[in-house]
């Protein structure tokens, strides 16, 4: 399997702040790749070093094979970008802008265009300063989608989309994948990148520190549980993959670890459940969770932030 | 002074909760505007300063005076300034509120009208207005806050302007009525903003109805003072103008009150329907809806050129417009203006390069006052070119298959084309006004030729801006240092008797002004090769640096 995107060692300083310090990344070919991390820890800056946008100060990067600074301009026929704040000119209107995109990006896919405005109900001759954020973000979307490329980089695509649209977007990805076109998808929202991503990397301070498939990383994900019950459930507390069991008055919380989830629930048919909810942690849950011992406590506040 | 300051807000009732927090918000407005209200209120007292010391410096003796008049007292004279009250018996005050009042007026009415739309439908466009709303806050309050700002403005102004009168040792109440005149020029403008900001859901849009209709009134005040000084034709004209209205209380002649009731009384009328209307539409929505574009791009729309072209586009017609107009209304100037400065003072007659040479001199320095407001054009693409990037929207574009020198270069090449061509629009409105002013149809070709000879210089510091774009983007305003010296060189240094060397360190100094001057052809290559040079390195530059991104 060939290599998309592979960093390597690369440093970034804006004055006297490091925003990447010695990032490693690979992305194979034809996979979703999650690009995970708080705000600042570095995604944007390697995703404008990755399009040539900012020169690294030390390191290699290689896009598609080339070199993103270089080759700037060949490389960018191959890929489309969606920004996470996207802007649009106020005079021009979403239609001319994705149309512009598509023909300064070298292919246009008319018929493509006009399905995925449906599907994603953007009105396009409305004029780009009445857009709200996340017609804006469709706007960039819709443009990258209709275009016929080997890449996608996404910086938080989704983050102005209505749940909708997050399941509209979702299906898109998995078209693309199928089409065997490679994505890098950076984001914050952990179940996205869940139901989305074969490869996922988490960022921090400007460093992967954890990179691996799904279910690699599936130990990371643990359910949050809370339960009540008519009997007592001391009894989950020795069953694997169950942590921080707390109880009282019938009243029980714990967590569980994804793969032990189907054992757990058995064992809770027999204790006389009536009520019961359950989610996943967020991705500051796990990352504190994961990072908060070894990086210390100052550095698991900066990331509940 | 509006409906507004005469509707005490009680503590009881339907009435208060609209206008609840008018208060607060007109302290935090104040707060806000901490330096834009000062820099309103005292910048147009400082500017009549300005004009009245420069008038006794340059006219200081009756005799001098005296000279003026047969170019003031001239239709064109009564269309750029006034309807010349008192003039058969001229004083220097009388000179500055007939002939320079009209523009402390102007900037009154742009004062009021920006500081109303600022203070409604921009904070309602940005959603800040939301916020506020959300607190106890009534329907009315922010359209009223804004409305007494505007008032303390007025009144900031008037009083100032009074002192800086009266201490130049002008009659107080006269003082005191141009400053009231323009305080209610301020009132009235706000009050149309009142309504402009109901219309569009956008600001600039607001703003810019609100301003033509400042335009309105001086063209239509003009048109009415031209007739009263020709005495005949609908000299009634003026009285349909605001800052008509103001003119017609002649102050140091005159000395008559009653026009500005007749401004007050319009004032409550038109802030009265702004509420009205304020009160038909919902919030954050105009009462004009938005027009529908286009869904799909031109055929044309697909490069880095054409999207250049099209963002400037908008701006290359306004221009256009705007310097056909000013450079008609400054051509139809030449046959009076020769007449008026026949006696001129020596001073005044030198910029125009001395009487015996006045055509062509007034007609030279014409195109070179073009080539400097072309050169504000230039100059502020490039700011454009910054707010693509500062923005963000230069992102997006250069992720895609363009590079950077097709980037900035083909922004850079728009402008530089727009360059001739506003200088060649501004020659030949300029050339039209003054062949049918003088009756000479030769001033056409003249004027075209004398105002594109000037181009290689704008380009310069188009090239310069560039340069300073790539390299340091936020030295950028440095560029206007430019345009100022060029302006200080050409226009005042035959004044100041300044030696040549400090006129030609300015880019404006070498091609001369045609046709008081020969076209310098070596400076006409010297300059575009200069230019060429420093939009190169402006590229090459550009090439190099960091993009400047948001978070």
């Amino acid at each position: 399997m060939s290599t998309a995107i592979d960093i390597r060692q690369i440093v970034k300083t804006f004055g006297h702040v490091t925003a990447l310090d010695g990032l490693d990344l690979t992305v194979q070919t034809g996979q979703v790749h999650g690009f995970l991390g708080p705000n600042g820890a570095g995604k944007s800056t390697t995703i404008r070093i990755l399009l040539g946008l900012l020169r690294a100060d030390s390191g290699t990067a290689r896009l598609l094979g080339r070199d993103p600074w270089a080759d700037a301009v060949a490389l960018h026929r191959r890929l489309a970008y969606v920004p996470g704040d996207v802007e649009l000119w106020p005079n021009l209107t979403g239609g001319e802008a994705i149309d512009l995109f598509s023909r300064l990006r070298g292919g246009v896919a008319p018929a493509r265009r006009d399905e995925l405005c449906e599907r994603f109900d953007l009105d396009p001759s409305k004029k780009g300063r009445t857009y709200s954020k996340g017609n804006r973000q469709k706007v960039a979307l819709i443009a990258a989608l209709a275009s016929d490329v080997e890449l996608l980089v996404l910086d938080e695509p989704t983050a102005g989309l209505d749940p909708l649209m997050e399941a509209v977007f979702q299906d898109c990805i998995r078209e693309v994948k199928t089409a065997g076109r490679t994505v890098l998808l950076s984001s914050h929202i952990l179940a996205q990148v869940e139901a989305l991503a074969d490869q996922i990397s988490i960022i921090r301070q400007g460093r992967i520190v954890e990179t691996g498939s799904l279910a690699q990383l599936r130990h990371l994900t643990r359910t949050s549980v809370e339960v009540m019950t008519d009997r007592s459930t001391t009894v989950l507390a020795d069953l694997p993959g169950v942590h921080n069991l707390r109880s009282t008055n019938g009243y029980t919380q714990f967590e569980v670890d994804g793969e032990h989830l189907a054992t757990v629930v058995r064992r809770l048919g027999e204790l006389g459940v009536h009520g019961l909810t359950a989610h996943p942690p967020t991705l500051e849950q796990l990352l504190l969770r994961h990072y908060g011992d070894q990086l210390g406590h100052d550095d698991a506040k900066a990331v509940t932030r | 002074m509006s409906t507004t300051l005469e509707r005490p807000p009680s503590r009881a009732g339907t009435e208060s909760a609209t206008l609840a927090g008018t208060g607060t918000l007109v302290r935090f407005m104040l707060r806000r505007d901490r330096i834009r209200f000062p820099a309103w209120a005292v910048g147009l007292p400082l500017l009549m300063a300005y004009f009245a010391v420069a008038l006794e410096s340059l006219a200081g003796t009756p005799e001098d005076l005296q000279g003026l008049t047969s170019f003031t007292s001239s239709p064109a004279g009564a269309l750029f300034g006034g309807p010349g009250f008192g003039f058969d018996q001229l004083t220097l005050e009388r000179f500055l509120v007939g002939q320079y009042g009209l523009y402390i007026l102007v900037g009154a009415g742009l004062m009021g009208l920006l500081t109303v739309v600022r203070h409604t439908r921009a904070e309602e466009h940005t959603g800040r207005a939301e916020l506020v709303r959300a607190n106890v806050v009534g329907r009315h309050a922010q359209l009223t806050a804004a409305l007494v700002l505007t008032t303390l403005m007025a009144v900031l102004a008037t009083v100032l302007i009074a002192l800086v009168m009266t201490s130049r040792g002008y009659d107080a109440g006269g003082s005191l009525l141009f400053g009231a005149s323009a305080g209610a020029v301020v009132v009235a403008f706000g009050a149309i903003g009142a309504v402009t900001a109901q219309l569009s859901e956008y600001p600039r849009a607001a703003a810019g109805f609100a301003g033509a209709l400042l335009g309105t009134a001086f063209v239509l005040r003009g048109l009415g003072d031209m007739a009263a000084v020709q005495g005949s034709g609908p000299s009634w004209l003026s009285w349909l103008s605001p800052i008509g209205w103001s003119q017609q209380t002649a102050p140091y002649t005159h000395d008559d009150w009653w026009p500005l009731a007749l401004c007050l009384v319009f004032s409550a009328a038109v802030t009265a329907a702004g509420y009205a209307l304020s009160a038909r539409r919902d919030f954050g929505a105009g009462l004009i809806p938005p027009r529908p574009g286009s869904p799909r791009a031109a055929a044309w729309l697909s490069g880095p050129l054409a999207l250049s072209f099209r963002l400037q586009r908008a701006g290359l017609i306004g221009w256009s417009l705007a310097l056909l107009v000013g450079g008609v209304a400054y051509g139809s100037f030449t046959q009076p203006l020769l007449e008026g400065f026949q006696d001129a003072p020596e001073d005044l007659l030198a910029v125009m390069g001395g009487s015996e040479n006045m055509l062509a001199g007034y007609l030279g320095l014409m195109g070179f006052f073009m080539a400097l407001v072309v050169t504000i054009f230039v100059i502020l693409a490039v700011h454009g070119l910054r707010g693509e990037e500062t923005e963000g929207r230069a992102e997006p574009v250069l992720a895609t298959a363009v590079g950077r020198s097709a980037w900035i270069g083909s922004y850079l090449l728009v402008s530089a084309i727009g360059a001739p061509w506003l200088l060649l629009v501004a020659g030949l409105g300029m050339g039209l006004g003054a062949a049918v002013s003088t009756g000479d149809s030769g001033l056409v070709a003249d004027l075209v030729a004398g105002h594109l000879a000037h181009t290689p210089a704008v380009w310069l510091v188009l090239a310069i801006a560039a340069l300073l774009y790539a390299a340091v983007p936020r030295a950028l305003p440095a560029a206007w240092a430019v345009l100022g010296y060029g302006l200080i060189a050409g226009m005042f240094a035959p004044m100041l008797n300044l030696p040549d060397e400090v006129i030609r360190i300015s880019p404006f100094g070498h091609i001369g002004d045609y046709p008081r001057d020969d076209i310098s052809i070596t400076a006409v290559l010297i300059l575009t090769l200069l230019a060429a040079a420093g939009a190169a390195a402006a590229i090459a530059r550009f090439r190099r640096r960091d993009l400047v991104t948001t978070a």
